[in-house]
């Protein structure tokens, strides 16, 4: 049997969870012009809460709305409070953000202690589906990649086809003019930092169901976040489709052709796409 | 520090080395000078604070430096300062080679990672620039944690002992820490010095209209390119006294922490200025060695500190400096139009990198 195909849909499904946290992140990136460096502490709180409430109710669908709220609420706090009067200057809303990271890593580790958990999934997801080709694969990683293209198709068409999804195109174009034709573009720019951030706390419960959730993956999914941004492109939901899949099968390939370095060739794609295109594969010239 | 001394003529006249930015450090120098004469435990002192605020400034300062003058904030010092302690290791303890080549050697190879950082970031602009940054030094935290026959991979290499260069010992904490005060002094004089010569006025241009330089024939991308190399080898400085401060090296060093730490002191301190970099790694050395005798959650306190910092002044520690002279100023003319215009400037050159300007 050869191994290849079976690699190249390992790093599909991990392109799958860093696809759920990313769109988040190029969301509010095309929309607001601002990096939240607190992507990573919603993907981590998301993943915590959706395993106690799993863990508790013993519903997987339950942790996954859990950690989607969860994540949802701590970006419409972090919008509200702290960043809102700051939007224009990019930069101090990167720094805020990050100092939000700092606190939620420190409170994460004391609440959540520094050992891993998993995220309980139903038994009978538990089995292996026999694919051509492939052999034996995990039921739960093909759900999961199921989950990444509906979520990847949904916002696709809800950004390209609904009146909502108007407002937000017209909103990233312009928004002062948005503005003025009657949008509240305030509560868009609040509804499209919440979704975002409730998109990585769903890409929390996710991943923790496939691996323990560890304190320090936050920094760690934030960094993969941005990675596949930059490599797909700022602000555009293919580019994060396109970016999150390289770099899921890169890292997946380089576990096995290089093992000690897949982290670095993962980030040497992010070089190698930088010094062709700054933008990003689908990005437009800023 | 809102007092500008180019705007006094540099005439052969010395008063007009006088002004308050100088008296300040002046005032601050001293202070520094005489801080082990005066501290109860020295042992405690010396190390934990003086030593830990110099190389946190040093290595801050290379990041105030980049984002007043060059309009970049970069991730990767502590990175450049990471890369220059390990070279250290490498030289002096694996190879066995003599010392002073070894830091010599070693903070060329910081530069040069400078340099070859600035290669792949300086097309990009802002926010961009930060995340390359951020995400090329966490390319070299992994390597660094994983290349076992380089780095030595999680232990690092240690232990790696002050040198004694026959006129200082460094093993004694007092000459060390005079050493450690040298270095980061003249580590602000070089980015004092760069900042007035032609090169510091055609980046600082650079940094207000990138079109209108190159459109005057500077190569923006080469200046750019310099000066992040600049930066990166005054971080290596901060480098050389972190390594013989903690007398090994690991990839604690260069982790998102150590870098996120070094954030932390130049926002405290304050983002617009060289000097106050040293009142922000102060208050840090003190929260990181006193939070903990009252809360486990010093982090937590840092945070807190730092966003009240980017919430209510946004220049910084330093930046209180105005406010408390107008408040001053208030009561003797009630009109302080002045004042408060001077305060402003301030307040927006020390104010990140902004492409909308100010708002409001």
């Amino acid at each position: 049997m050869d191994i290849w195909p079976l690699i190249l849909l390992n790093g599909l499904t991990l392109g799958a969870v860093y696809f759920v946290a990313s769109s988040g992140l190029t969301l509010i990136f095309g929309l607001m012009r601002v990096i939240t460096l607190a992507h990573g502490t919603s993907f981590l709180f998301g993943g915590y809460l959706g395993y106690v409430v799993a863990a508790a109710t013993d519903n997987w669908i339950l942790g996954l709305l859990a950690g989607l709220l969860a994540a949802g609420l701590l970006g419409l706090f972090t919008h509200q409070v702290l960043i809102r009067r700051f939007q224009d200057d990019d930069m101090r809303v990167a720094l805020i953000t990050l100092g939000v990271a700092v606190i939620g890593t420190d409170l994460m580790l004391a609440i959540f202690g520094g050992t891993a958990t998993q995220v309980p999934f139903p038994q009978n997801l538990q089995v292996a589906v026999n694919l051509p080709g492939i052999g034996d694969y995990p039921l739960i990683r093909l759900i999961i990649l199921a989950i990444a293209i509906v979520l990847g198709l949904a916002i696709y068409f809800i950004i390209a086809k609904t009146r909502f999804g108007s407002i937000v195109r017209a909103g990233v174009d312009d928004a002062p003019m948005t503005s003025a034709t009657g949008v509240n573009v305030r509560v868009v720019f609040a509804v499209i930092f919440a979704v975002g951030s409730a998109l990585a706390g769903l890409a929390g419960v996710i991943s923790g169901s496939l691996f323990p959730l560890l304190p320090g993956q936050d920094g760690s999914y934030l960094l993969f976040s941005l990675v596949v941004v930059i490599v797909g492109g700022m602000g555009s939901i293919p580019g994060a489709a396109i970016g999150s899949a390289l770099v899921g099968i890169v890292s997946q390939f380089a576990l096995v052709v290089a093992p000690t370095y897949a982290f670095v060739l993962t980030f040497a794609l992010m070089v190698i796409v930088l010094a062709v295109r700054p933008q990003g594969i689908m990005g437009r010239p800023a | 520090m809102s007092t500008s001394t180019s705007s006094t003529p540099r005439t052969a006249n010395w008063r007009g080395w006088v002004t308050a930015q100088n008296v300040v450090v002046v005032v601050v120098l001293l202070a520094a000078i005489i801080f082990p004469l005066v501290v109860d435990r020295p042992r405690f002192w010396l190390p934990n604070i003086g030593v830990r605020t110099l190389w946190m400034g040093t290595i801050a300062m290379s990041l105030v430096f980049l984002n007043r003058y060059v309009g970049l904030l970069s991730l990767a010092q502590m990175t450049f300062a990471g890369i220059c302690s390990y070279g250290i290791g490498y030289f002096s303890v694996t190879m066995g080679w003599p010392i002073i080549p070894s830091i010599i050697l070693s903070l060329g190879v910081g530069s040069f990672a400078g340099w070859l950082t600035a290669l792949i970031a300086v097309r990009t602009k802002a926010i961009y620039f930060m995340m390359i940054t951020l995400a090329l030094s966490q390319v070299f935290y992994s390597w660094a944690s994983q290349a076992i026959e380089v780095t030595n991979a999680r232990r690092g290499i240690a232990p790696i002992p002050r040198p004694d260069f026959g006129f200082i010992n460094l093993n004694d904490i007092t000459t060390f820490y005079y050493f450690a005060l040298f270095l980061a002094v003249l580590s602000y004089f070089i980015f004092r010095y760069t900042a007035k010569s032609q090169f510091g006025l055609a980046i600082q241009g650079i940094k207000d209209s990138p079109e209108r330089m190159s459109a005057l024939g500077y190569n923006v991308n080469r200046y750019r390119t310099a000066a992040l190399t600049l930066a990166a080898f005054v971080a290596s400085i901060g480098g050389v006294i972190l390594v013989f401060d903690r007398n090994q090296v690991d990839p604690s060093f260069v982790s998102l922490d150590a870098t996120l730490n070094i954030l932390v002191v130049a926002v405290v301190g304050g983002i617009g200025s060289l000097g106050g970099v040293f009142i922000g790694g102060l208050v840090f050395a003190l929260l990181q060695n006193f939070a903990q005798d009252f809360t486990d959650r010093y982090m937590t306190l840092t945070g807190l500190v730092f966003i009240g910092v980017l919430l209510f002044f946004p220049t910084g520690l330093v930046g209180l400096g105005p406010i408390i002279r107008r408040l001053f100023s208030r009561r003797a003319k009630t009109s302080n139009s002045a004042e408060s215009s001077e305060t402003l400037d301030a307040a927006r050159r020390a104010g990140t990198h902004n492409k909308k300007g100010q708002h409001k």
